[in-house]
């Protein structure tokens, strides 16, 4: 193919992130589905930036458009039903979202890549693991087939698969959860990318598993200063791991903070009803507190924040308008919610 | 891999006593082969008497069965009722039949595919609307329409194609072939085109694309070869039935192949032809199947290591 050969020439120029280890900064993302039933709007203004070496954690319920964003962000929505209608993308200070398709496609995989929730779906079930993996090699480098598995079953040692060499020409469907895992992981990194987005990395595996996952991404990331977003809507997942938390309600970010100051008082009622909601052995016996109602449909969203209809805080001034912005309510810190110094401060004395 | 074909082969043993027990029942056991065979009159006793016992009617049926089957072992047919070696009649019949199922084939695959990606890329765009229009008119039409429409139209008033293929030549079955072909065409067209719809909304796709490939690489590789899983075990099957010959098309272009060579058979009571054609249809059938099935799994490696 044509493009190869214009990839191969770029590698010389990889691109450079800001002085300060800017990686990416998403501004006002917006991102709708048209569907029969109507407009979607999965994402409503959207704004964090990525480091080198910073882990982001995007928290959130199902539907709460955090999987859009990473999809947006990589530029693999479904289009249609799925539309980028507003903001900004800059990897390394150039606006994705205005690159053409053959462009935006050399920065998938070497530059940014993604691994999914469940790999055995997204890996794909005909071809040999080592020929996937091989494939980054194969079509972004240029590289003939057997430099390109030697190459991958590198990899595969890398992520720690026993038996690499031989595993390379087995199938997906022929090994376990976790390795299945590893193998993505190891297809997302062939290229040495500067930033990872892991969309539910450890969903679909058992406990053990999951930990074993997760110390895999943090040695990766530690090892080659990856910038990782980290979507999940598994607080304990996020709390080893994560530098900053990212928690989206309804396509918005209503909470942005350092891990720890986020899990040591919340600053916005959301925040607050999902980390009472991590069942804790210190309160065996006690009835486990859960945050009423279902999250709004996002055909729909309710008059000012979409929050208010299940928010023991709300008040009238919540119930119409424009949702209440994003802003700082402490050192480094982001809340998008009318009394999120009252919720601090409530926090704050328990 | 080759336990998996011996236990096959042996599958195929019960298949094949069952099936000709059944055909060699049903020609022979219910009715009087010897009836009718004079014309009008009736025939002599000295001459119904000779035919029995030449081809052990005169037996019970399942010895006359068992003396057939002794036969068939050792490959031979028989002689049928004109006197003329059956696995010399087939001999001579194959070879058009095959010439006619390989361009059948070819043309659902080539044609077939090539309708069903065009339509499954771009779903509801117009040419997906042309290829689900046009494929249910054909499907529609039975083939003995289209034959008889393709060979006034193409035969006749245009003179693109021989009207007849009575030589059975390469460029004869061309027509017949592309008739043959046609109901199986539209099949495959529909079968590709949702196949590939729904595998384009598979996750490996979104990885695919994930991992920064060409469109052309993500549909044409990656989406493709899982698309046409269900599209060749339907193709397998279409082999296996038209190496049996197609009786109409085989009439309409009077094509001398084995599907012609059966409706002969049994418009003229010969018994003998009508079981050793149908004998041979059966093993080819499973032998068919029996190596699509094996390809199958080279397509989809899941099914090959079970």
């Amino acid at each position: 193919m044509t493009d190869t050969a214009e990839e191969v020439s770029r590698i010389g120029s990889r691109w450079q992130p800001g002085p300060d280890g800017l990686l990416l900064d998403v501004r006002d993302l917006q991102v709708e589905f048209r569907t029969r039933e109507g407009v979607a709007k999965a994402i409503n203004g959207v704004d964090f930036d990525l480091y080198e070496g910073q882990t982001l954690a995007i928290l959130g319920e199902s539907g709460s458009g955090k999987s859009v964003t990473a999809q947006a962000i990589m530029g693999i929505l479904d289009s249609p039903p799925g539309f980028v209608t507003g903001g900004t993308v800059e990897y390394c200070g150039t606006d994705l979202l205005k690159l053409p398709e053959s462009r935006r496609r050399t920065v998938r995989g070497p530059e940014i890549s993604m691994i999914f929730q469940d790999a055995l779906s997204a890996l794909n079930p005909v071809f040999p693991v080592g020929w996937q993996i091989a494939e980054m090699f194969r079509k972004h480098r240029g590289m003939n087939r057997s430099d390109a598995m030697r190459e991958a079953v590198r990899l595969m040692e890398r992520v720690q698969i026993p038996g690499a060499q031989q595993r390379a020409k087995a199938y997906p469907h022929q090994f376990s959860g976790g390795m299945r895992q590893r193998i993505m992981i190891a297809m997302a990194i062939a290229l040495d990318p500067a930033i990872l987005i892991a969309d539910e990395p450890t969903t679909a595996l058992d406990v053990t598993v999951q930990a074993q996952i997760m110390q895999l991404l943090a040695d990766l990331q530690d090892e080659r200063k990856m910038g990782l977003i980290l979507i999940t809507h598994d607080l304990g997942v996020v709390a080893d791991v994560a530098d900053r938390i990212a928690v989206m309600y309804a396509g918005r970010i209503v909470e942005q903070a350092d891990v720890f100051d986020l899990y040591a008082n919340p600053g916005h009622p959301y925040t607050k009803g999902l980390l009472e909601s991590i069942p804790r052995v210190d309160l065996k016996g006690q009835e486990l507190s859960a945050i009423g109602g279902l999250p709004p449909n996002l055909l729909a969203i309710p008059p000012g924040c979409p929050f208010h209809p299940r928010c023991r805080y709300a008040q009238d001034v919540c119930k119409d308008g424009a949702p209440p912005p994003l802003r700082e309510v402490g050192r480094n810190r982001y809340a998008a919610c009318h009394f999120a110094e009252d919720v601090l401060r409530e926090g704050a004395h328990q | 891999m080759v336990r998996y074909i011996i236990r096959r082969l042996l599958q195929m043993i019960p298949v094949v006593l069952g099936t000709t027990f059944l055909i060699y029942t049903m020609v022979f056991g219910l009715g009087d082969p010897a009836k009718g065979r004079c014309g009008e009159r009736p025939c002599p006793p000295a001459y119904i008497a000779k035919f029995n016992a030449e081809y052990n009617l005169d037996k019970p049926l399942v010895l006359q069965y068992l003396l057939y089957l002794g036969k068939l072992v050792h490959g031979n047919l028989g002689v049928n009722f004109y006197g003329n070696d059956v696995s010399q009649e087939l001999t001579t019949r194959y070879p058009i039949t095959i010439k006619l199922t390989i361009i059948a084939i070819l043309f659902e695959l080539v044609v077939g595919i090539a309708a069903g990606v065009l339509a499954g890329i771009r779903k509801n765009g117009f040419l997906d609307n042309l290829v689900l229009v046009s494929t249910l008119l054909v499907v529609s039409i039975p083939v003995f329409v289209i034959g008889a429409l393709a060979q006034m139209v193409f035969g006749v008033k245009l003179q693109w194609f021989p009207v007849t293929s009575t030589q059975g030549t390469l460029g004869q079955l061309i027509l017949p072939g592309l008739v043959l072909g046609s109901l199986s065409v539209a099949y495959v067209a529909r079968l590709t085109r949702t196949s590939l719809v729904e595998n384009l909304r598979a996750d490996y796709v979104r990885t695919a694309r994930a991992k920064g490939l060409s469109r052309g690489r993500t549909v044409g590789v990656h989406t493709l070869r899982n698309s046409l899983i269900p599209v060749i075990t339907y193709v397998g099957a279409d082999v296996g039935a038209l190496m049996g010959g197609a009786i109409v098309t085989e009439r309409i272009f009077n094509i001398n192949g084995i599907g012609n060579f059966i409706y002969q058979s049994i418009y003229n009571h010969d018994g003998q032809s009508v079981v050793g054609a149908v004998t041979v249809l059966v093993l080819v059938f499973l032998l068919i199947n029996l190596i699509v099935d094996i390809l199958y799994g080279v397509l989809d490696p899941r099914i090959a290591s079970d």
